[in-house]
């Protein structure tokens, strides 16, 4: 499963960064694959997503969560 | 790199600060220069050149503020600027030193922009800042360890308390930053044989660096255009897939930092982070919106209440100053140019000081407490169908104050698109300077009554005109939506920093350096076409000019009373103003104007307050030559209403040309000032051409349908 179908306070292992012209930004970012994310918030109407990685708490839109293959912990 | 050649004594060495972004930076940058900073251009690219001197036991050094940044990886314009300075692309920006600042609670990701600035063979030290806030979350940095790992000075601060600032100034001072050879080996991710050419057309000695340029080289808008065509055969005859690379050299040297976080970064326990707790409270769905609309009104209320003291009284200022200096100074063109020209021009730019510090304040405020992140988060879903960003909200609300701290504050957008759109929507949110046009033309035409026991009708007019500005604002960004292309991908990727108190020097500072942008480089321009409108104004065909004057100073000689006088002069500054170039160009206009129910004098208004729109309601009472205090509206309102068309019978400022014109200072781009601004903002007259002439016709069309149907 993608980072975007995480249900709120979940956590997950991420697997892999999905090619994309975002990839870049993402790992450099810290999303990496081995990282523990877990989602604290969500945005009405489908709007961003605040993952926890680590020390720090980082939004992004669906689109930008789906780059991000993820196995449930 | 280079060796030094300039020696300290006779140019200030130069120390370049860089960070990934809420890293402190900027709070360190300020501790280190105070007022003393200077904000310029880069050419090719909008964002701010902040440079400023420190003084330091009699020496002087360059503080030069990159922008922030994740990563030498050039995506946005800040990282272009980054990317051109750190690889000493320009001769004129290239630092002596390099001073990176870390958040303590960020180590990997500081380290991974830390790691390629050591590959770029830079001199370089390293801040860990926010120390303090490490040891509450009860981590542990072995400082020994991580600098056995890279190599570079580590010095520990925390910059919001000020403390460790000595030992920045100290260490800037011994100059005491190292060069490290290399963290990564470029021949891991790329063949360095390919990279020979490149050092010798560009004359470096570093494999990273020519690396770099070879893969970003070609986005450098800086870099000579036969340079970039150079580079650009270079990759085509290579045959190489540097895009698979860099992915290569991101996984590698992450691999590396985490070996190190593994020695370096001892965790005692795991715990909590508090602001997850106030987010669940301000990111609520319901809350979370209530508080950011309590917080905006809160925040217009300061200025409407904060800000026309102060605005009042550079206007009585500037307005006594204009007619002392033409009672002091012989009676001439010069004087006249003096008292009616530039004194109010530079009146009309000091004016909007105010408003501007005192939004910019309250922006700091925000974004230093962390919340600003917070509000972009809530808003990105409200603003993309529209073509903007979540960070669009903020220009668009301080649109609702002034236009012009709101299209400066769009920079931050980096999405080229989305700026564009905020940029060019921004200003058809109903400002504070349309506020006295809307209530002298509410005032004539809608009843001062109460209807179902509560709802005032003057004020329903007044929010329908705000919304009508807001529905202006969303249909011309779907619009623009449609219309503009970009290659660039919409992103949001933010970082929601923990929340802390803010930093007042920072505020002040900002404050400060956000007006002095204001009026240094949008001066110029509003001051240039002030002068042209009074030349416009005071000049006219010199014949009949002459006779307006002649007959007035015949009269006041015969006149037997001051107030006879006053009414002389009155009429005659009302005559003057009809036979100017202004007062030609008014009754030339009247053709196009007439369908929007508007005489060839509204016309006159019209253009003179394309300086700005409260001076419509200045101009109103000089051409209906209404005599005394021009700020009392109910002089003016008594007046206005009766003045009768002398071909129809019929008030002039009927309900339809006073709804007509309310709906057409809604939408028209009346306002010199934004103009200049957004000139500044796009570096180009291309941008504030299109908006004045696309928000012109929305103008014209919207208020000549609310003539047609209201007449």
């Amino acid at each position: 499963m993608t980072a975007d179908q995480l249900p709120i306070s979940k956590s997950a292992v991420i697997k892999d960064v999905l090619d994309s012209p975002l990839k870049i930004n993402l790992m450099e970012l810290g999303f990496l694959p081995g990282k523990k994310i877990t989602l604290q918030h969500v945005a009405p109407l489908n709007g961003p997503m605040a993952f926890r990685l680590e020390e720090s708490t980082l939004a992004l839109r669906k689109a930008e969560a789906a780059l991000l293959d993820i196995q449930l912990l | 790199m280079p060796e030094q050649t300039q020696s300290p004594l006779v140019k200030p060495l130069k120390i370049a600060i860089i960070g990934n972004p809420n890293v402190g930076k900027s709070t360190i940058f300020n501790q280190l220069t105070g007022l003393s900073q200077k904000i310029g251009n880069y050419p090719g690219v909008t964002v701010d050149k902040k440079i400023g001197m420190m003084n330091y036991q009699g020496s002087t050094y360059e503080i030069i503020d990159l922008p922030g940044t994740y990563s030498l990886y050039p995506n946005s314009e800040d990282e272009i600027i980054a990317h051109r300075v750190l690889n000493q692309l320009s001769e004129v920006e290239r630092p002596d030193y390099v001073l990176m600042v870390i958040d303590s609670l960020q180590l990997s990701r500081g380290m991974f922009l830390a790691s390629q600035l050591i590959d770029l063979g830079l001199n370089l030290a390293l801040v860990l800042n926010m120390s303090d806030l490490a040891e509450k979350h009860d981590l542990e940095i072995k400082g020994f360890e991580l600098f056995k790992a890279l190599g570079v000075p580590i010095l520990n601060t925390d910059a919001r308390g000020s403390k460790g600032l000595e030992q920045i100034r100290e260490l800037i001072h011994q100059k005491n930053f190292s060069k490290k050879n290399q963290f990564l080996q470029v021949d891991d991710f790329i063949d360095t044989s390919l990279l020979q050419d490149i050092k010798e057309k560009f004359d470096l000695s570093n494999d990273y660096q020519a690396y770099q340029i070879l893969r970003f080289g070609l986005k450098d808008k800086g870099l000579p255009l036969e340079k970039r065509q150079w580079v650009k055969n270079k990759i085509d005859s290579l045959n190489i897939n540097l895009e698979s690379a860099q992915l290569e050299e991101t996984k590698l040297r992450y691999r590396r930092i985490t070996e190190i976080i593994e020695k370096v970064l001892v965790k005692k326990e795991d715990r909590k982070e508090s602001s997850s707790t106030i987010d669940k409270i301000i990111l609520h769905p319901v809350f979370g919106y209530l508080l950011f609309a309590s917080i905006l009104l809160v925040i217009f209320q300061a200025i409407f209440a904060w800000a026309t003291v102060p605005m009042d009284l550079i206007d009585g200022v500037f307005a006594d100053l204009g007619t002392w200096v033409s009672t002091v100074l012989p009676e001439g063109v010069l004087t006249s140019l003096l008292a009616e020209g530039i004194i109010p021009g530079i009146g009309g730019i000091v004016i909007f000081i105010p408003q501007i510090a005192l939004l910019f304040g309250f922006l700091a405020i925000l974004e230093d407490t962390g919340y600003m992140s917070r509000v972009v988060f809530l808003m990105d879903r409200w603003m993309r169908p529209f073509g903007l960003h979540g960070k669009s909200i903020v220009p668009l609300v301080s649109g609702v104050a002034c236009a012009i701290p709101g299209v400066m504050a769009a920079r931050n957008i980096g999405n080229w698109k989305e700026k564009i759109i905020t940029i060019m929507v921004t200003p058809l949110m109903s400002c504070s300077a349309r506020l006295p046009v809307y209530i002298i033309l509410i005032g004539l035409v809608v009843p001062n009554e109460t209807v179902l026991g509560f709802i005032n009708l003057q004020a329903v007019a007044l929010l329908s005109l705000y919304l009508l500005g807001v529905i202006g604002v969303l249909f011309t960004a779907f619009g623009l939506k449609s219309i503009l292309k970009t290659d660039e991908k919409s992103f949001l990727m933010v970082e929601l920093p923990s929340y802390r108190t803010p930093r007042w020097k920072d505020v002040i500072i900002t404050m400060y350096n956000k007006s002095k942008t204001f009026v240094t480089e949008a001066g110029k321009v509003i001051l240039a076409i002030s002068i042209i409108l009074w030349v416009l104004g005071t000049y006219g065909p010199p014949e009949k000019m002459e006779e307006i004057r002649a007959e007035r100073d015949q009269k006041i000689e015969l006149a037997s009373s001051e107030v006879d006088i006053e009414e002389i002069r009155a009429e005659a500054s009302s005559d003057l103003l009809e036979n100017s170039f202004i007062g030609i160009m008014g009754r030339a206009i009247e053709p196009a104007i007439r369908p929007l129910g508007y005489d060839w004098k509204i016309g006159i208004a019209l253009i003179t307050s394309f300086a700005a729109r409260e001076v419509f309601v200045s101009t109103i009472a000089t051409i209906y030559s209404i005599g005394g205090d021009p700020e009392d509206d109910s002089t003016i309102r008594e007046k206005l209403n009766a003045q009768i068309n002398p071909v129809t019978g019929d008030k002039v400022f009927n309900k339809a040309t006073a709804f007509s014109l309310m709906v057409f200072y809604v939408f028209a781009m009346q306002c010199m000032s934004t103009l200049a601004i957004v000139y500044r903002e796009t570096k180009g007259w291309k941008w504030p051409l299109i908006q004045t002439v696309y928000m012109t016709a929305l103008a014209y069309v919207s208020a000549l349908i609310t003539y047609q149907i209201l007449s």
